[in-house]
């Protein structure tokens, strides 16, 4: 048998339903493969090695008692450090919540626990998923295991670094305005953000509350198929998860017949040769398949950026006024007065880029200036909902690559709007609700991982999982990083 | 748009109850000016016609409620484990002279 | 403070905010229990602590109460209406912002009768209510049993203009919130809160003066005294600086009443800082209503206080004064009611409950329900007095036995003492009939005259003499018979 990392979280669960391989030589083999790793990865910030093993015993005893198994029996999960498991400490990459312990499940990982997921670790991330890069967390930064100069993205980045060095086969991510995309573009694996509301937010600790997803990263399609499977359903303890039945996802090799796909090259103008060549490369595999490729019109994107820093800056200026110093997480020492504990605790606990967004966020709601900026940024984002509206009466999907380039360097970008300007391409899907997908497409000069994405319309994940998984069977750029193969 | 400085970021600064150092008020100051020129181009785009973002999804637009019903409590002891300071089973805070607005 | 001020040559202009808690099981967005008076922290869970990844899911019984109370107030009930994050920094605010309906309320217009005047209503809105700040003398503690209860704030417009006026309108809605089980409305445990925003002109200007705001008020004399206190107190500064621009007299700021002091005290000033950034609460969907969600609960109004008021005044003939002591405590009007199904006496049993019972009842500030006497033994009470099984006076030592004794039959009371059984034998009564002409020829000859209070005061002192246990009806016929019946023709 392949080594265990090797396989796709569906083929191990298989293997271990078959009695191939027990839960408890998964857990071991995932545990010391991380142990040996994760100090120069930083992908994980807590490694939850004994409850790994407590949920690996009780599922080989179920086995053996031949009792009913999950779907994702046996699998490891890296859950990204901003999603709740109850007992455990939440830290979203921040000071401020280094001694938080979680008083509930996200209701998305709790599903996956029940479906008998092994929860091995809680992943590294930009401070409140607020960054591009993972070099915003407060306790370190991660690295991308194709070259470990380079950031794996963020601000999913500790998730998209543990799948793609095989430390777990599945991880969680959130996604904001590319938090999931962008660093499994960087690192080469698949990362998946479903219709707005299509998966729980309860137990998500909020960044922009109508953009914010969780959604899964994985090394094929049909893992994170497999995920959303689990995850995308309606949950009473939040009012704005989709009261729909959840969706199965069939997938097949091929294409089905007339898919259309549109491109938005008058957006894409600009693109540097090298992902331009590459996301070519990527058109011309769905043509292969059999895809009509059409021009788009979505030129407004341009101003998705200013846009999503308006109001996701707004959202999250409210949504962690919570984080105050009063009732969790640290209480400064040098606070005296009320006022001095609100500010010494947020000046203490906040590291500089969230403190930007919050005060970014507080001005374009402040009285004068909400209207300019606030609500300007509101009925462009109506507009550019009714660009893509337009757009996929033309077409069953959208392409575009995931990012301007592949992984850069660590401490390479300083000037804050170039790193904002990272996100140009997986913002608009978040401001439109939309689902999509980044899936590996190839690589850089430099061996670093592109990706590509797909994105479809309001409730169409299950026709986004679909192409994206014929695309990755006729393409296969998916492999494990050099050093992380053994 | 009115000139962002150092005295509408002291003001911010009240407004969302954090302290800065002078190195990061510098830093603030600096990238947040550059942000907000950044997003002066939506002004280009013209939005009179158009109604706001409110809810993104269609499906939104439906009353989403819970039966009047007492459940998922949080165990005091349970909250209290993650608070700073507490004291008689109260969070415990310096003393207020100014009652809420 | 006390001067003889010209108030006949200015209007005091007030407008009231009040906050009503609604008696549902558990929180308006959270599922934690809705209670008053447990230990700290007991009441609450994850989203009315403000933990992160915690969010709110509204609670369809707070709409409920909300829209009956908006469909009793004649207000117009939105179709659609939406919610807003409102910042503020507090301790006694889990999340630092309060989740309000400041854009789309979901209640607009509306009156409310009372004092004879109607008061319009501006609009209403469903909220979350912030914990409450326990105050120490070195530190203060915080405690979230209340953060999150449901909340509805009345608004009203500044159309009233006195503080009794003020009253009346703020116990009319506490009347109807408690007709339709909306509230329990207890003022001591801050169920019903109210701001008032005052201001003052001379009568005849048309526009508006600068005002302040008294907050936080949760006693109707309280807030009475506040007002007028605020009143006096803008007419003399006016009055003393005649020349001096109103908004510099009267800068707008929040004062509390101080109940020790009897006076208003400055709490703060308006800041900049109260810039609460109102913007569309992305983690709630819109609430929307449909006109046969609405019909259906119109359908289902109880009797409200104004309307049971005008029924008491013109079915069954009650005083404005004895209707509205009776209407504006429904349990007590309950009460009346329960006992009117046995006493067909409306206003004899008005006046026992509010005024006989009610003034023994007095010192010890216990109520009627509250000892346990039974409406309908109440009402037996009055059916002895009128079946003249006893008298008028024997009936009060009898309410005194009811209170001593509470849950005793009266008909058991007076059958068991000898002394409250009536004197009915003309024979034993007689005698003392002769007795008492003997005694006040003046009054008899008055009588002759036709003066009919002669009479009364001869029955009056037989009365006496029998200690109030003899017939009046004999007493009365006896007297008429030995005097002949006087200079009048009775009917």
């Amino acid at each position: 048998m392949k080594p265990l990392h090797h396989l796709s979280a569906v083929a191990l669960r298989d293997a271990f339903l078959q009695g191939e391989v027990s839960a408890v030589q998964i857990v071991e083999a995932f545990l010391e493969r991380i142990e040996h790793h994760n100090g120069k990865l930083g992908a994980f910030l807590t490694i939850l090695g004994p409850r790994a093993w407590m949920k690996a015993e009780a599922l080989d005893k179920k086995r053996s008692h031949n009792q009913p198994l999950g779907k994702m029996a046996a699998i490891p999960v890296a859950i990204k450090d901003n999603m709740h498991i109850a007992g455990e400490i939440t830290t979203c990459g921040s000071q401020f919540l280094s001694n938080y312990k979680a008083p509930f499940y996200a209701t998305a990982v709790h599903r996956m626990e029940q479906e008998d997921a092994i929860l091995i670790g809680k992943t590294n991330m930009d401070e409140f998923a607020m960054g591009s890069s993972n070099e915003n967390s407060a306790f370190f930064p991660a690295h991308n295991p194709w070259n470990l100069n380079c950031v794996p993205g963020g601000s999913s980045g500790g998730s998209a670094a543990a799948v793609a060095a095989r430390l777990a086969l599945i991880a969680t991510g959130s996604d904001t305005g590319g938090s999931i995309r962008q660093p499994a573009g960087f690192c080469g694996v698949v990362g998946y953000k479903p219709t707005y509301g299509r998966v729980s937010r309860y137990g998500l600790v909020a960044f922009g509350s109508s953009l914010d997803q969780i959604g899964p990263l994985g090394t094929t399609v049909a893992d994170t198929a497999l995920a959303m499977e689990v995850m995308g359903h309606h949950c009473p303890h939040d009012a704005t998860s989709l009261d729909l039945p959840p969706e199965t996802y069939p997938l097949s090799k091929k294409l089905q017949e007339g898919t259309v796909i549109g491109i938005p090259w008058q957006f894409l103008k600009g693109l540097n040769p090298e992902v331009r060549e590459n996301f070519q490369q990527a058109l011309e595999v769905m043509k292969s398949l059999g895809a009509h490729l059409v021009e788009v019109n979505l030129d407004i994107l341009k101003y998705s950026i200013a846009v999503y820093y308006i109001l996701a800056t707004a959202e999250a200026s409210t949504n962690l006024a919570r984080f105050d110093g009063i009732r969790y997480g640290i209480r400064s020492k040098a606070g005296k007065t009320l006022e001095e504990i609100y500010d010494q605790s947020r000046k203490e606990g906040f590291g500089r880029e969230v403190k930007k967004r919050i005060m970014l966020g507080t001005y374009v709601l402040s009285a004068g200036y909400q209207d300019a900026y606030y609500k300007k940024a509101q009925k462009v984002r109506t507009l550019i909902l009714h660009a893509f509206d337009q757009a996929f009466g033309q077409c069953d999907a959208v392409m575009m690559p995931i990012a301007t380039s592949g992984a850069f360097e660590h401490g390479s970008i300083q000037d804050p709007l170039e790193m904002y300007l990272q996100d140009i391409f997986t913002v608009p899907a978040n401001l439109a609700g939309l689902p999509a997908i980044s899936i590996p497409s190839g690589y850089d000069r430099r061996g670093m991982p592109l990706g590509v994405q797909i994105i479809g319309p309001q409730l169409c994940d299950v026709a986004v999982m679909q192409y994206a998984h014929a695309y990755e069977q006729a393409s296969s750029h998916t492999r494990i990083p050099g050093n992380y193969a053994s | 748009m009115a000139n962002f400085d150092s005295q509408t970021l002291e003001h911010l600064k009240k407004l969302c109850r954090i302290d800065c150092t002078e190195e990061e008020n510098r830093e603030i100051l600096n990238s947040l000016g550059r942000i907000l020129e950044y997003v002066v181009q939506l002004n280009e785009v013209p939005t009179e016609d158009t109604a706001s973002c409110r809810y993104v999804l269609r499906g939104m637009l439906k009353n989403q409620m819970r039966e009047d019903e007492v459940k998922d409590l949080l165990p005091r002891d349970q909250f209290l484990s993650n608070a700073p300071d507490q004291i008689g089973g109260m969070i415990r805070v310096p003393p207020v002279l100014k009652p809420s607005s | 403070m006390h001067r003889d001020l010209p108030y006949d040559l200015w209007e005091p202009v007030i407008g009231l905010e009040i906050h009503v808690q609604l008696n549902t099981r558990s929180k308006i967005f959270s599922s934690a229990p809705n209670r008053f008076g447990d230990e700290p922290n007991l009441n609450i869970s994850a989203v009315c602590t403000g933990q992160p990844g915690a969010l709110p899911v509204l609670n369809k019984e707070a709409v409920r109460k909300a829209v009956q109370f908006g469909l009793a107030v004649g207000a117009e009930v939105a179709k659609f209406s939406t919610f807003d994050r409102k910042s503020y920094f507090y301790p006694d605010s889990p999340r630092n912002f309060q989740i309000t309906q400041f854009e789309n309320p979901l209640l607009r217009g509306g009156q409310v009768i009372a004092n004879g005047k109607t008061f319009k209503i501006n609009r209403a809105h469903i909220e979350d209510d912030a914990g409450m700040l326990k105050h120490f003398s070195t530190f203060a503690g915080v405690d979230y049993n209340r953060a999150g209860a449901p909340l509805l704030e009345i608004v009203s417009e500044p159309c009233i203009h006195s503080p009794k006026d003020a009253a009346a309108y703020a116990t009319a809605i506490r009347a109807i919130m408690l007709y339709l089980d909306a509230s329990d409305g207890n003022m001591e445990e801050g169920s019903l809160r109210m701001d008032a925003n005052i201001s003052v002109r001379p009568k005849g200007e048309m526009g508006l003066r600068p005002r302040i705001e008294i907050k936080n008020m949760n006693s109707f004399t309280f807030m009475e005294m506040a007002i007028e206190s605020e009143i006096q107190r803008q007419i003399s500064l006016y009055l003393d600086h005649p020349h001096r621009a109103p908004l510099d007299l009267i800068p707008p700021g929040t004062y509390r009443w101080d109940p020790e002091k009897r006076q208003t005290v400055l709490m703060r000033r308006k800041e900049s800082s109260d810039d609460y950034r109102y913007f569309p609460e992305p983690d709630l969907t819109p609430l929307i209503l449909t006109d046969a969600y609405i019909d259906q609960l119109r359908s289902t109004l109880p009797e409200l206080p104004h309307d049971r008021f005008r029924r008491y005044i013109s079915d069954l003939g009650l005083t404005e004064y004895s209707a509205s002591t009776l209407v504006n405590e429904k349990p007590l009007s309950d009460y009346f009611e329960e006992a009117l199904k046995v006493c067909k006496s409306p206003r004899l049993l008005c006046n026992w409950i509010t005024v006989e019972f009610a003034g023994r009842l007095k010192e010890s500030g216990k109520t009627l329900i509250e000892l346990g006497i039974l409406p309908a033994h109440v009402a037996k009470l009055i059916q002895l007095i009128e079946q003249n099984q006893i008298t008028g006076r024997i009936a009060k030592s009898v309410a005194d036995d009811m209170l001593a004794t509470p849950g005793l039959d009266p008909e058991k009371i007076v059958a068991k003492n000898p002394d409250y059984q009536p004197l009915d034998d003309t024979a034993s009564i007689e005698p003392l009939v002769d007795q008492v002409l003997a005694a006040h020829p003046q009054s008899v000859a008055d009588f002759k005259a036709g003066r009919d209070k002669a009479l009364a005061f001869l029955v009056g002192a037989v009365m006496k003499l029998t200690r109030g246990k003899a017939s009046p009806q004999i007493v009365n016929d006896l007297l008429r018979k030995k005097m002949g019946n006087g200079g009048k023709e009775k009917g």
